[in-house]
């Protein structure tokens, strides 16, 4: 995940990636992150998918999700925050802006 | 967490420049670690999604021993229907051949219907084109290319062949020699 080298060489944050969608669900369980950052397409479960299992379950439900997709029309994002995610961010991926947006969950 | 960046050896940078380095760092170090071609042509995939905005793209292999150009990847288009040098037109082509980045702002795709931006980036191994990866219409919320695209472009241009055809890359040109036109 690219998104990581810039994440972890902008900030003080360490990185633990997956590289699917169950994956992402069963990593969030083991690790407890503070932040999730997520595709909407994965193989294997989507970014919807993803976000509504970690909602069910009590040991992920709090942490807060940011979707990374290709379409920020209103009606497909409602999906997204249906699903329970907290945020989103739109590719072409812009650095200042998503640092910005992990900052305002993270802080400094 | 705070706004300014770190460069490999962790000394602290901050401004745009530094961002659109991380930015290519990130991408030169995702074709470096490709585990295989297939990993090597979702990299293409996720640097041209990712940062430059586009789900549509095609690669496209140059054989050098017929002088044609053969669709050999693909995301986001139907291939068959792709005429990739009636979209780069001739002159186009050989600007690409020639290892130069070509930039349609305002072209028709194959299909007629007026396509925002194109780019065309040569793939290159020894000084020569083996391959041109087309990059077609751009997602609704990225308008153009910018200079920080070019220098995404130019790093495609020159670490992309390794990573998605490996040594076969190199021997090709040593059998088959230079000089054929696409």
């Amino acid at each position: 995940m690219m998104e990581r080298e810039i994440l972890e060489k902008s900030t003080k944050h360490q990185c633990v990636t997956a590289t699917d969608g169950r994956e992402a669900v069963e990593k969030a369980q083991q690790e407890h992150p503070d932040l999730v950052l997520m595709d909407v397409v994965m193989p294997r479960m989507n970014g919807f998918e993803a976000c509504k299992m970690m909602r069910q379950q009590p040991s992920t439900r709090e942490i807060p999700i940011v979707l990374v997709t290709t379409r920020g029309e209103e009606s497909y994002m409602e999906a997204g925050f249906q699903s329970g995610c907290n945020d989103y961010i739109t590719k072409p991926i812009d650095g200042a802006e998503l640092l910005a947006l992990v900052q305002s969950y993270l802080g400094e | 967490m705070n706004d300014d960046t770190s460069d490999a050896s962790g000394q602290k940078l901050s401004g745009a420049e530094p961002m659109n380095d991380l930015r290519l760092g990130a991408a030169r170090k995702r074709l470096a670690e490709s585990r295989g071609q297939e990993d090597a042509i979702e990299g293409v995939r996720e640097i041209v999604a990712n940062f430059l905005g586009s789900e549509e793209i095609g690669l496209f292999r140059v054989d050098r021993r017929t002088a044609k150009l053969h669709v050999f990847w693909s995301f986001g288009i139907d291939p068959e229907k792709y005429d990739l040098l009636r979209a780069l037109g001739d002159a186009g082509l050989e600007r690409v051949m020639r290892g130069e980045c070509h930039v349609d702002l305002a072209a028709r795709d194959c299909s007629g219907a007026m396509a925002k931006v194109q780019a065309f980036v040569p793939i290159r191994c020894a000084n020569q084109t083996i391959a041109i990866l087309a990059i077609l219409r751009l997602l609704p919320q990225k308008l153009a290319f910018d200079r920080s695209d070019m220098e995404l472009f130019q790093l495609l241009s020159d670490e992309a062949a390794q990573p998605l055809f490996g040594p076969s890359a190199y021997s090709k040109l040593a059998t088959e020699g230079p000089g054929t036109r696409a």
